[in-house]
């Protein structure tokens, strides 16, 4: 057993390449036993490259590792759990048609003789549930169990696998305040254990209630690590954007007009509460806020593919129909969703067909689809977006992320829609696109469209919007304008709440 | 010896389902009396054995999110080839018959489970292709010839007309041994939790490190060795066999296993639920045959059943699943 300051785990100068990207480019982290640990730093900034590789799941291409002083070479989840490291991830996966005491012990059952010994099964969950200081039945199904109940069963089973090190990817990001709570004693039992808890997390408040430990990464490396006492909210944020907005965001000044879309006090309980605002014809508004604030459910409420329980939504001043994707694209509202693969593209349909795909009222014929229309169609779109492929009726799943990306993007633009809403439009998609596609919707605002924009990415926020909407757990915090907005201050109100920062 | 059985005492689903069969023969008995006599039971066990055996082989592939397409082909193909052994071979015995059945069914088996876990192949295409391929077989390879009783093993016959208990046959006491033994393993081993696992979520079992392509194989081994063992069944009933033997009962099989509690979606049920159901379906039948239903109407009643079962089901998963959110919900607010 571990004493208390024990170092269980140096990494040193860890890189990691995909392809020709560089995800970790050299990235530091020392862990103790009973020590409580966080990793912060923006989207893409290899935080969970870090945990995947010593989940086992990735290899690293250079640096070392080293676990209780010896060198160790990750390299399957097998090898991980064998050097007593467990990871939770964000969606736990656990079997919902057996036990929480069975899904504890999957794979490792006690045997009493040939049998399994169900009641040893049992008490072990219980006294494990026990020592977390959680009341769970172990007895129940897993079926309908909260994330935050299935963490805990996950986290149990790290427990009885004797796990030393337990890896956590935003494990808060889907709990209610309450539930965090209790997630952050049974941290501190995991602590009192000489255990060894490393989480990743944006919520910047918890972090410094709870951590001893603060690693901040960007870009793939690490830059700094302080004890919590060392550092403050300030710095932390400070060190986590640490970028300069450079000419990605060709935003262009436009008149802006008439409100065009109004949103008016719309809740849906499970997701969001009492959202309101305005986006007036050419104005670009950007809904800001971490990953499950609520924001893409705010888009599909507003778009009708989720209802919600009270408030409304208006189209040029007349009332929408709620719960009806049909009707708002009659409203001319398009939706570009945040998962293109998922949700966007018809993948193994070819570009023509889905790019024409919304639009077949227009290339109908008497009866059937015109086909000459239909291409017609993908030539002005392939120009203005200059996407590129061989021929338009190549599957899109054989297109480059940025390629696929503006083929949604036309798809929608093609039905010349009034409200353009787009979720998350450039994740995954290199710089040069990434500015290609910022310039296409400066442009929509420039037609006259007004812009419903939601991303995670700060820089975009900033460098595109006219104005910022900050939600955080299913509430509007902030409403920031153009000059106002600074990278602090959206980050502070959409991780503490607070608008000043 | 006793906590054992106590132990494999059905609750839940199996419990409410040996009411609903008990209920069904109450009222079939009604209607023909002769239906509660030695007599009626000891038919409706004769019957019931073969589909019986078949869902017990079905149940784990079922409960693993697969299914088993191939075994009323394979039962053909088994019920045929024996009969056409001891036809040539006249000093053929039951016990030669109860070896070479089972072998013949786990060839079929293996051939599934390869392309089905070794290839990550979908095992409904990959039956259906074997249930054509198998039963392609059987006529090449019967060349129209019919097998009766005088050239099949005395002995076989002899023990399919065996009865127990006054109530008992014989096939269907090994239908009960197969249950318990399926059910204890299903239960108290580790390669039957591993089942349900699998069933339940198939991405998951990868991370934990589960043997699926281990498990999935066997299963589909064990449903074939069933398969050729109810082909030894089927030839103890009728005593008799063509190329059509058994032609089209394997979505009877299902059936009874889905309406026995064996959820289609995997993750859940038993061997003991899928031996009530096969039952079940078998009362109904016999209790519709009693009151002079046709055959249309025995089988569009049975199409019935099977929608009611798979209602029920989601009905009350949604009931349960409804209930929880909810509560959850009502927590965070």
């Amino acid at each position: 057993m571990a004493q208390q300051g024990d170092l269980l785990l140096q990494m040193k100068g860890v890189q990691k390449r995909f392809g020709g990207a560089i995800a970790l480019s050299g990235t530091d982290l020392s862990i103790r036993a009973g020590e409580i640990h966080a990793l912060l730093g923006e989207n893409g900034a290899g935080k969970s490259t870090m945990l995947k590789i010593l989940a086992g799941v990735h290899v690293n291409d250079g640096g070392t590792i080293s676990m209780a002083g010896r060198s160790f070479q990750t390299g399957s989840p097998q090898a991980s759990i064998e050097q007593g490291i467990a990871v939770i991830y964000q969606e736990p996966s656990l079997f919902l048609d057996l036990t929480l005491a069975e899904n504890v012990f999957i794979g490792r059952q006690p045997m009493k003789g040939a049998a399994i010994d169900w009641t040893l099964v049992q008490n072990e969950a219980a006294r494990l549930f026990d020592e977390l200081g959680v009341p769970l039945d172990p007895k129940r199904l897993a079926r309908g169990l909260s994330i935050a109940d299935q963490q805990v069963v996950e986290i149990a089973k790290a427990l009885s696998m004797n796990a030393n090190i337990i890896l956590m990817d935003e494990p808060t990001a889907a709990l209610s305040a309450s539930e965090v709570e209790r997630l952050m004693t049974v941290m501190q039992s995991l602590k009192a254990a000489n255990k060894a808890v490393i989480f990743v997390s944006h919520r910047l408040d918890e972090v410094f209630m709870i951590s001893d430990f603060i690693t901040v990464m960007r870009d793939g490396a690490t830059v700094s690590e302080n004890s919590v006492e060392q550092t403050d909210m300030q710095k932390v944020i400070k060190e986590m954007v640490g970028r300069e907005l450079t000419e990605l965001f060709p935003k262009t000044e436009h008149d802006i007009g008439d409100v065009v879309l109004e949103v008016k006090d719309i809740t849906n309980p499970a997701y969001f509460r009492n959202i309101s605002f305005k986006v007036r014809k050419g104005e670009i508004v950007a809904l800001a806020g971490l990953v499950g604030s609520g924001r893409s459910e705010v888009a599909r409420a507003i778009f009708g593919i989720d209802k919600y329980d009270s408030g409304s939504v208006e189209v040029n001043g007349e009332l929408l129909q709620k719960g009806s994707p049909i009707v708002s694209m009659e409203r001319k509202i398009a939706l570009v969703p945040e998962d293109r693969r998922q949700q966007g593209l018809f993948m193994i349909a070819g570009v023509d067909r889905n790019i024409a795909m919304e639009s077949f009222d227009r290339l109908k014929g008497k009866i059937f689809l015109n086909f000459k229309k239909e291409r017609t169609l993908t030539e002005t779109w392939r120009d203005k977006l200059s996407i590129k492929f061989e021929s338009a009726s190549d599957p899109v799943d054989s297109l480059s992320g940025g390629n696929q990306q503006k083929t949604v993007l036309a798809k929608w633009l093609a039905t010349n829609p009034d409200i353009l809403i787009v979720d998350e439009p450039t994740r995954g998609i290199d710089v040069g696109t990434k500015a290609e596609v910022h310039k296409l919707i400066d442009a929509a605002a420039g037609e006259g469209k007004a812009v419903l924009m939601i991303s995670s990415e700060l820089p975009e926020v900033l460098g595109m919007a006219d104005r910022i909407i900050v939600m955080r757990e299913g509430h509007q915090v902030a409403e920031l304008s153009r000059k106002d907005a600074t990278q602090e201050k959206v980050i502070a109100a959409a991780t503490t709440g607070s608008k000043g920062a | 010896m006793n906590s054992f059985i106590s132990r494999l005492k059905p609750r839940g689903r199996e419990g409410s389902l040996g009411i609903i069969l008990l209920v069904t023969v109450g009222i079939t008995g009604l209607i023909n009396p002769r239906f509660l006599t030695g007599d009626g039971t000891r038919d409706l066990f004769t019957s019931t054995a073969v589909v019986a055996l078949l869902a017990i082989g079905m149940a784990p592939i079922i409960i693993m999110r697969h299914i088993d397409l191939s075994v009323a082909s394979t039962v053909g193909l088994t019920a045929w080839f024996i009969a056409d052994i001891s036809a040539k071979n006249p000093d053929f015995t039951w016990v030669q018959c109860f070896i070479i059945g089972p072998l013949i069914g786990m060839i079929v088996g293996v051939l599934n489970g390869l392309l089905v876990a070794g290839l990550r192949l979908p095992s409904l295409v990959v039956t259906l292709g074997t249930l054509y391929i198998v039963r392609g077989a059987v006529y090449v390879i019967s060349n129209s010839v019919d097998y009766n009783a005088q050239e099949m093993p005395p002995s076989l016959l002899d023990l399919g007309q065996k009865v127990f208990f006054g109530v008992m046959p014989f096939t269907f006491l090994l239908v009960i041994f197969a249950m318990l033994i399926t059910a204890w393993f299903m239960k108290y081993r580790k390669a039957g939790r591993d089942c349900y696992a699998i069933g339940s979520n198939p991405h998951a079992a990868d991370l934990v490190g589960l043997k699926v392509f281990r498990r999935t194989f066997l299963a589909f081994v064990f449903s074939g060795a069933m398969a050729g063992l109810a082909g030894v069944f089927y030839l103890m009933r009728f005593a008799q066999v063509d190329s059509t033997a058994f032609y089209g009962q394997e979505l009877a099989v299902v059936a009874a296993a889905v309406i026995g509690g064996v959820t289609i979606a995997g993750g859940s049920g038993t061997t003991i639920g899928a031996t009530i159901g096969a039952l079940l379906v078998q009362t109904i039948q016999g209790g519709l045959a009693a009151i002079g239903v046709d055959a249309f109407w025995k089988s569009a009643i049975n199409g019935l059943l099977l929608i009611v079962a798979i209602y029920a089901d989601r009905t009350l998963a949604r009931k349960s699943e409804r209930t929880l959110l909810a509560q959850r919900i009502k927590e965070r607010a």
